[in-house]
């Protein structure tokens, strides 16, 4: 039993929660709505804390050999607790006002988390798809969350394409069980160095891979992002454009390492695919109006630019990949953070809704704006050392990639545009009076915290630099 | 010397802008205008003890200094590091920097009437900048200063500027975000292909080098011409120049100095430091090239300055023209031609900001700056129309005045080279001479337009400069006057540079 926990003691402390709130939510009643937040809080900071207690030297396995627990897996889940810390608090608004569901959507929140967690743990193909298809049915669910029509409407787009590239993940999948007889990582690898005809097992593999790309809202599969997003709570938003986001690099980047590496082919489809997710991501994000929709695009964009690292194949460039959604965490979540706060404290949806919000609230336009600088992968702040990092891992590795590497470069300008529209609606000369609540203590602390995260982050990126190269090469 | 570190000189105007900032310092114009003008001259004093205490004799860099955070060095892993160093010619553009933002602050107080605290602190987050760009001795590390430029630069022209000065800030930013990005793509190759010549993982500008036989010819030539865009568009450089006249003639009058007296001198220095002593072989095959290009830069934006119905945009177009001069100096890879083009473009920093001090002077009274709207200004201002003509002299080039030195020793550089094509680099030179009289043209015809023509009945109440003004334009005609007088003073701190640059170069 204590060996099993060894190495999903996050995992079991996070469902422990989840069983928790399950009963509270029995007894909960409108009073009470703030007793599951802490619950939450609680169990994702135990969790947390519980990393500490996993094995990962020699590494762990559990399950039959289905559930991998090694430094790699540790790096993504404490990113995925942290994540998840950040909208727990960023939720407390919309608590407020759902007070009867506020037990009933920590649950499935929670249970997101934890499906996150075993999908970058998985090491077979089935845990993977039951992972992955939990992870993808509890963002449905939070995404109903919103029960007006339009919000429906919006949503209900997200679960019709979800289920399709499910499909089409059992559909590769039962093809590498019909060439390999195997759902093990390591089995089917063994496989594919020995089998002949490796086409349809590339095949099988990159349809299985679409389920990440619709996750990540990579380009053939991004078109439910915007309405998505927009159909969203604030809250749901921070947690869809981080946590499947993380779990969905854990799991691609281990796929890609562990069965394509020698695959020419497929690193320039990647490659392709990677920059056409930019210059599209970008070019969508310049026309959008609404802040979440501009969100949903820029997360687009960052997935391209770390896929356009990752598709490289080498220990560097998996280490610049994880770098950067090292910082994408704090920085995506700092400009959720912030929007989340414009909303709540004004009802600042749109970009022209934003002007003048600097003679208001100075010190918020400002955080604002270095969160932003550090997504758009500008000079003093985290993000200009993550982008250095990752198109330097993909100008290190030949000709061939320089082509991808230019547009890629030239396109995150449109982006930077995109970025740029918010500050300056925010430094507009103000033309109306803002009423804003002051109320909104826990979304601006992380505002605060995320700012200052991206700047120390770039100070002290030598070390998490070291990390990341450590993490990379024990993966 | 311990209390010269450089790391105080570039941070230090950070620290005031943090300072003014804070929700703690009044929020009180002539309590701001102080601490900034107090806190610029005491850095011009101390940017003054480093050239008093720096040996214009050593070869190499010196003042080298390393920005460490508990020990750690930036990147390490990455072969990337904060460290800062000097040569002659950069502690000489460091301390002209400094100066000009000096002067940029005492002509602010007319001016800018709004925001007091965001112009003050991206006045000085500008400077520090520039500082940075020239100090850095790491690639990346310049690089990062590079880009932290533009912020500074979109506030200052889109918050104070005219009702256009937004659309011009953005797409200035946004062109030059385009042209770093090129300017990037070849850090990054060059970056991972020394490493892969030297097996040394580092960013260090004097350890790079791409100038090894194992990489084909247009490998190279890609990567020169990919940082030849990223510079010239700074500069700015004929089929690129547009955005500079677009945002002089739309910023605010102290706006237009600071960017007259900094954006190009950090192009040129990128253009030295990298085109030239990276890509040493690549730099001779383009030299003949960038002579004719730089000819056609004079010529050009020259006639173009004559066609302009703004002052602002006519000065503007003239300094796009004299940069032509330093390419030629540059291009003709010799002793003379290279010190010309170093002391060109000081000199072209400081007449141009006095230019523009000018027109500030004239756009606070007038409140227009169109050609048409002026003249005879000379009657009610005298004290300014001549100290303008001392300006406009050296503008110019005429003898005993700053600009006259260096643009002999450009075309007599340029007259000198021995570049493959003879015969084609005499005749540009032949021209650049010619090209002079076109430069006469446009800066006598702004004088004669502003100050001589006949004074219209609306400005007859004018008054003349404040004592503020005066000191101000005195002070710069004065340095116009004694580095026009004394050139050796400036060329004998930055000579070992020369030697160095056409070492590498071979020449």
């Amino acid at each position: 039993m204590s060996e099993l926990l060894s190495a999903y003691l996050p995992e079991f402390i996070i469902l422990i929660f989840i069983i928790l709130n399950l009963i509270f939510s029995l007894f909960s009643n409108t009073a009470t709505y703030k007793l599951p937040k802490w619950f939450s809080i609680l169990g994702i900071i135990a969790a947390l804390f519980s990393t500490i207690y996993l094995q990962i030297d020699p590494e762990a396995f559990a399950f039959n050999n289905m559930f991998l627990t090694n430094i790699y897996t540790v790096f993504f889940k404490i990113l995925i607790l942290i994540s998840g810390f950040f909208v727990v608090l960023l939720s407390r608004n919309m608590i407020r006002e759902k007070r009867d569901r506020a037990a009933e959507y920590f649950c499935v929140f929670l249970s997101g988390l934890l499906f996150a967690m075993c999908a970058v743990s998985s090491i077979n193909f089935v845990s993977l798809f039951v992972s992955l298809e939990a992870l993808g049915l509890t963002c449905y669910l939070l995404l109903a969350l919103n029960r007006n029509n339009n919000a429906k409407q919006l949503t209900f787009g997200y679960l019709m394409q979800s289920s399709v590239v499910s499909s089409l993940f059992l559909m590769g999948l039962s093809l590498v069980y019909g060439m390999c007889a195997q759902l093990d990582y390591s089995q089917v690898s063994l496989c594919f160095s020995q089998n002949q005809s490796q086409i349809l097992l590339t095949f099988a593999l990159i349809l299985m891979l679409c389920t990440m790309f619709f996750k990540l809202g990579l380009v053939p599969f991004s078109s439910w992002l915007p309405d998505t997003f927009e159909g969203a709570r604030y809250p749901i938003g921070a947690f869809m454009s981080s946590v499947p986001v993380l779990a969905c690099f854990g799991v691609l980047s281990r796929i890609l390492m562990t069965f394509l590496n020698y695959t020419f082919t497929v690193k320039i489809v990647l490659a392709f695919i990677a920059v056409a997710t930019i210059i599209f991501g970008s070019l969508s994000a310049i026309r959008q109006e609404n802040l979440k929709r501009l969100m949903a695009y820029s997360m687009s964009v960052q997935s391209g630019i770390m896929l356009l690292g990752l598709c490289v194949f080498s220990v560097y460039s998996l280490s610049s990949v994880l770098f950067y959604l090292f910082c994408y965490v704090f920085v995506n979540m700092g400009a959720w953070a912030a929007i989340t706060l414009l909303y709540n404290s004004a009802k600042l949806e749109k970009l022209e809704d934003l002007k003048g919000i600097i003679y208001h609230r100075p010190y918020y336009v400002i955080a604002f704006t270095i969160i932003l600088i550090a997504l758009a992968g500008l000079a003093p702040t985290c993000g200009f050392v993550a982008k250095l990092y990752v198109f330097s891992a993909v100008a290190r590795s030949g000709f061939m990639y320089l082509p991808f590497l230019l547009v890629a470069l030239i396109s995150s300008v449109i982006m930077i545009y995109a970025y740029w529209r918010i500050i300056r609606a925010m430094f507009r000369r103000i033309e109306t009076e803002i009423i804003i609540d002051t109320h909104v203590i826990s979304s601006k602390y992380i505002l605060y915290a995320c700012a200052v995260a991206s700047v120390v982050i770039c100070i002290f990126a030598d070390k998490i630099i070291r990390l990341c190269q450590l993490v990379a090469y024990y993966m | 010397m311990n209390f010269l570190s450089l790391i105080w000189l570039i941070f230090l105007p950070v620290i005031a802008a943090i300072i003014i900032m804070l929700p703690a310092f009044p929020n009180h114009q002539v309590k701001i205008r102080r601490f900034a003008k107090w806190f610029a001259g005491l850095h011009f004093v101390y940017s003054l003890l480093f050239l008093l205490f720096f040996d214009s004799s050593m070869f190499g860099m010196s003042f080298e200094k390393e920005l460490t955070f508990f020990g750690m060095t930036w990147l390490k892993t990455l072969g990337i590091s904060a460290k800062f160093a000097v040569d002659g010619m950069t502690l000489l553009l460091s301390v002209l920097t400094i100066f000009i933002v000096l002067i940029t602050l005492f002509m602010s107080k007319m001016h800018i009437r709004t925001k007091h605290k965001l112009y003050y602190s991206m006045v000085f987050l500008l400077e520090s900048a520039v500082l940075g760009i020239f100090c850095a001795k790491d690639m990346f590390l310049f690089f990062v200063f590079w880009e932290l430029l533009l912020i500074p630069v979109y506030f200052l022209v889109s918050q104070w500027g005219n009702s256009e000065a937004r659309g011009a800030a953005i797409k200035f930013t946004l062109s030059s975000f385009v042209a770093n990005m090129f300017l990037f793509f070849g850090m990054l190759i060059l970056y991972y292909y020394n490493f892969a010549v030297s097996n040394v993982l580092t960013a260090n500008i004097e350890s790079l080098n791409m100038d090894e036989k194992i990489y084909p010819m247009w490998f190279q030539i890609m990567v020169f011409v990919n940082f030849l865009i990223g510079f010239l568009i700074r500069v700015p450089f004929v089929p690129f120049h547009n955005w500079y006249p677009d945002i002089q003639s739309k910023s605010a009058a102290p706006v237009n100095i600071m960017l007259a007296g900094t954006m190009f001198a950090t192009g040129v220095y990128g253009i030295i430091r990298f085109n030239m002593q990276v890509f040493p072989e690549i730099f001779k095959l383009f030299a003949p090239i960038l002579m004719i290009w730089g000819i056609v830069n004079l010529i050009y934006a020259g006639l173009l300055s004559v066609a302009q119905a703004g002052i602002k945009k006519m000065v503007a177009y003239s300094n796009v023209a004299s940069v032509g001069f330093i390419m030629i100096g540059l291009a003709s890879l010799n002793q003379t031609g290279f010190n010309g083009a170093v002391f060109m473009m000081i000199a072209c920093s400081i007449v141009y900001s006095a230019l523009f001090v000018v027109i500030s002077s004239v756009q606070f009274r007038t409140k227009t700056t169109y050609i048409t709207a002026l003249g005879g200004l000379g009657q009610v201002m005298p004290k300014c129309m001549y100290l303008a003509l001392i300006i406009c002299f050296a503008a110019i080039g005429i003898p005993f005045l700053m600009m006259f030195t260096p643009k002999l020793m450009v075309l007599a550089g340029a007259m000198l080279s021995n570049l493959d094509q003879q015969l084609l680099v005499k005749i540009t030179a032949a021209i650049g001479l010619c090209a002079m009289m076109v430069s006469a043209g446009y800066i006598l015809y702004f004088f004669y337009k502003v100050f001589c023509s006949v004074l219209l009945e609306q400005w007859k109440g004018l008054k003349d400069l404040s004592p503020q003004e005066t000191s101000v334009l005195t002070a710069l005609s004065l340095v116009i006057i004694y580095f026009g007088i004394n050139p050796m003073s400036i060329m004998q701190i930055y000579q070992s540079v020369s030697s160095i640059i056409l070492d590498v170069l071979q020449v």
